[in-house]
C-alpha cells in the first residue's frame, strides 16, 4: 500500500498555484471579472424567486423564505460546480499529466476549490441578507460548517469516481449534466419539503434521505430557521438519519479507491 | 527512505548508481476504431471485439546510469526513447521489469509545461515554478534573474499569447534551468532560440557536465551527443542495440538508414 503524502511541501505549492490559476482563468476576459462569482447565483436566485415565490406562491409559510431559497440555490450551485469541474479536471489538465509526474488527485482538488471560494463569497452574501431579513444570529450558525463539509466530501467523492471513468468514457460529462438537472428537482430547493409531505409522507422521507437534501436542510436549519424540516427531526429514527452520512462517506471511499487504481494510467489514456 | 510504486522504486542512498533499469517492458493499448465513448465500448464487448491493439514499445531494456554521468539516449522516431524517458520520469508505469531511482529526479519532457496563453508572463513564471516545486517566496528571489536570462524584461506583464514562440521557449528554458535535482531528464530542449541564446544553453550544459551533474539527455543531434555525453545508448525497436562510447553510438545511429 502506498498512500501519497497528502500535503508534502511540493504538493501544497502545486495545489495553491493550480487553484489560483483556475480561479483567474475562470473570469478571464470578462468585464465584471470576479464579480460574476457573486452575480451568477444571485441572478439564478432572482429568477427562481420570481417564478416560484411570486408567481406560483410556494413557500409562503416558511419564515424568511427569500433567504431560505437563496441558501438552497447557493449550496446547490456549489454542489454542481464542484462535481462538474472535478469530473472534468483530469481531462482538462491532460497536458500536465502527460508531461510531469505528480499525485493526480491534486488536479481534482484544485478544480473544486474554485467552487469552494465562490461558495464562501456567497455565504457572506447570504449572511448579510439574513441579517437584513431579520434573522437573529445564534450559536446554531456553526452547524453550517459540518454540513458544508459533508456536501464538499460528497462532491469530491463523486468527482473522483466519475472523473476517473470520464478519462476513458467522455460520455460521463453529458450524463452527469442531465443527472444533475433531474437531481435538482429531487432536492427540496425551490419547494418546501412540507409540500411533498402533504401528498405523501413516504416520498418526503425518501427525499430527505438524499445526502444533498440533508446537508442543505441542515444549513437552513442552522442559519435561518429552526422550523426547517431536517433528516434529524423528521424521520423520528436516529439510526435511519445516519443513512445520508453513510452514503456520503461510502461514495468518497469508493471514489478514492477507483481513482487510485485508475490514476496510474491517466497519463496514457487522457 | 524507500518508496515503491508498482515496479518503480525510489530511494536515497550514497551508492554510485543513480538509475538502474532491469528488463523493462512497456506496451500500449491503441484503440482500433472509435473506442471512445460508452456506446462503442458496449458494442465492442457484445461483439467480442477487444477494441484495441497491443503495441509493444519497449521490449526488455537493461541499463544503468552512474551518478555524475551525462548519458545520451538516441534512436529514430518511434524507437521508444520518449516512452523510456516518460517511464524514468514517473509519468508512465512500466508493466514488467523494474526501475530504481536513487535521488530526486527533475524531468523536462517539454519546456513550458502548464504555460497558459491567457495569463501574463509573470503569472506563468510562478505557475511553471510551482510545477518544478518552487514556492512563491523562492520564485520571488530568482524572478529577476529569470527575466534577465531570457532577455525578455520588457514583456513581463504581457499575456503569453502575445509572445512569439521563440520568446515563450526562452522564458521556459530560463525557468527550467533553475530547477535543482540529483538527476535531470532532458528531452530535446537544446534547440531553442537564436544563435546567441543557443550559446547560453550550450554553456549551461557544459556547466552541468563540469559540475558532475547526473543528466539523461534524449536527442537527435549527434553533435550534442559527441559534445556533452560521457556515454550513449542507441535504441531501435524497443531494444538497446548499442551502449557505450558516444562517438561510436553516434556513428551507429547515422548508419541506421545508410
Amino acid at each position: 500500500m502506498n498512500i501519497p503524502l497528502v500535503l508534502n511541501r511540493k504538493n501544497r505549492i502545486l495545489l495553491k498555484e493550480l487553484t489560483k490559476t483556475d480561479f483567474k482563468l475562470r473570469y478571464q476576459g470578462s468585464v465584471l471579472g470576479y464579480l460574476w462569482a457573486l452575480l451568477r447565483p444571485l441572478m439564478m436566485f432572482a429568477i427562481l424567486y420570481i417564478v416560484f415565490a411570486k408567481l406560483l406562491r410556494i413557500g409562503g409559510d416558511i419564515p424568511h423564505y427569500p433567504v431560505y431559497l437563496l441558501c438552497g440555490t447557493t449550496m446547490w450551485s456549489f454542489f454542481t460546480e464542484c462535481t462538474s469541474q472535478g469530473i472534468q479536471a483530469i481531462v482538462n489538465r491532460g497536458d500536465l499529466l502527460r508531461k510531469i509526474s505528480f499525485p493526480k488527485y491534486i488536479v481534482v482538488v484544485s478544480a473544486t476549490w474554485t467552487a469552494v471560494i465562490n461558495m464562501l463569497i456567497n455565504l457572506v452574501v447570504i449572511i448579510i441578507f439574513a441579517l437584513i431579513n431579520g434573522v437573529t444570529p445564534t450559536w446554531s450558525w456553526f452547524l453550517v460548517i459540518p454540513a458544508i463539509l459533508e456536501l464538499y466530501i460528497l462532491s469530491l467523492g463523486i468527482a473522483f469516481l466519475l472523473g476517473s471513468i470520464n478519462v476513458k468514457y467522455r460520455d460521463i460529462t453529458s450524463i452527469w449534466d442531465v443527472l444533475t438537472q433531474a437531481l435538482f428537482y429531487a432536492v427540496p430547493i425551490i419547494y418546501p419539503i412540507s409540500m411533498v409531505a402533504d401528498t405523501s409522507v413516504k416520498a418526503a422521507k425518501v427525499i430527505i434521505l438524499n445526502p444533498i437534501s440533508q446537508a442543505i436542510q441542515d444549513i437552513r436549519f442552522g442559519l435561518i430557521t429552526h422550523e426547517t424540516i431536517t433528516t434529524w427531526n423528521y424521520l423520528g429514527n436516529i439510526i435511519l438519519a445516519f443513512i445520508p452520512i453513510i452514503i456520503t462517506f461510502s461514495i468518497l471511499i469508493i471514489g478514492a479507491l477507483v481513482f487510485r487504481r485508475k490514476s496510474k494510467f491517466f497519463a496514457e489514456e487522457v | 527512505m524507500k518508496r515503491q510504486i508498482g515496479n518503480r522504486i525510489e530511494i536515497q542512498t550514497n551508492g554510485d548508481i543513480a538509475i538502474k533499469v532491469k528488463d523493462l517492458h512497456k506496451s500500449f493499448r491503441l484503440p482500433t476504431e472509435q473506442a471512445f465513448g460508452l456506446k462503442q465500448a458496449i458494442f465492442n464487448r457484445l461483439r467480442g471485439i477487444k477494441g484495441y491493439k497491443e503495441q509493444k514499445v519497449l521490449r526488455g531494456l537493461n541499463f544503468e546510469v552512474k551518478k555524475g554521468e551525462f548519458l545520451g539516449i538516441v534512436g529514430r522516431n518511434g524507437s521508444g526513447k520518449s516512452t523510456l524517458l516518460k517511464i524514468l520520469a514517473g509519468i508512465y508505469y512500466p508493466e514488467k521489469g523494474e526501475i530504481t531511482v536513487d535521488g530526486t529526479l527533475v524531468p523536462f519532457i517539454e519546456l513550458g509545461v502548464g504555460f497558459n496563453p491567457e495569463l501574463t508572463g509573470r503569472e506563468n513564471v510562478y505557475m511553471n515554478g510551482a510545477l518544478l516545486g518552487f514556492s512563491n517566496e523562492e520564485m520571488d528571489t530568482m524572478y529577476d534573474d529569470i527575466w534577465e536570462f531570457a532577455e525578455l524584461k520588457d514583456f513581463q506583464d504581457q499575456k503569453l499569447k502575445n509572445y512569439s514562440s521563440g520568446m515563450q521557449v526562452r522564458l521556459a528554458f530560463s525557468i527550467a534551468i533553475r530547477a535543482q535535482g540529483d538527476i535531470l531528464l532532458l528531452d530535446e530542449v537544446l534547440a531553442v532560440g537564436d544563435a546567441a541564446f543557443q550559446q547560453k544553453c550550450s554553456n549551461y550544459f557544459l556547466n552541468l557536465k563540469s559540475h558532475k551533474q547526473t543528466v539523461i539527455l534524449v536527442t537527435h543531434s549527434m553533435e550534442n551527443v559527441r559534445k556533452y555525453c560521457d556515454r550513449a545508448i542507441l535504441i531501435e525497436d524497443g531494444k538497446i542495440i548499442q551502449n557505450g562510447n558516444p562517438g561510436k553510438v553516434a556513428d551507429a545511429y547515422t548508419k541506421l538508414w545508410q
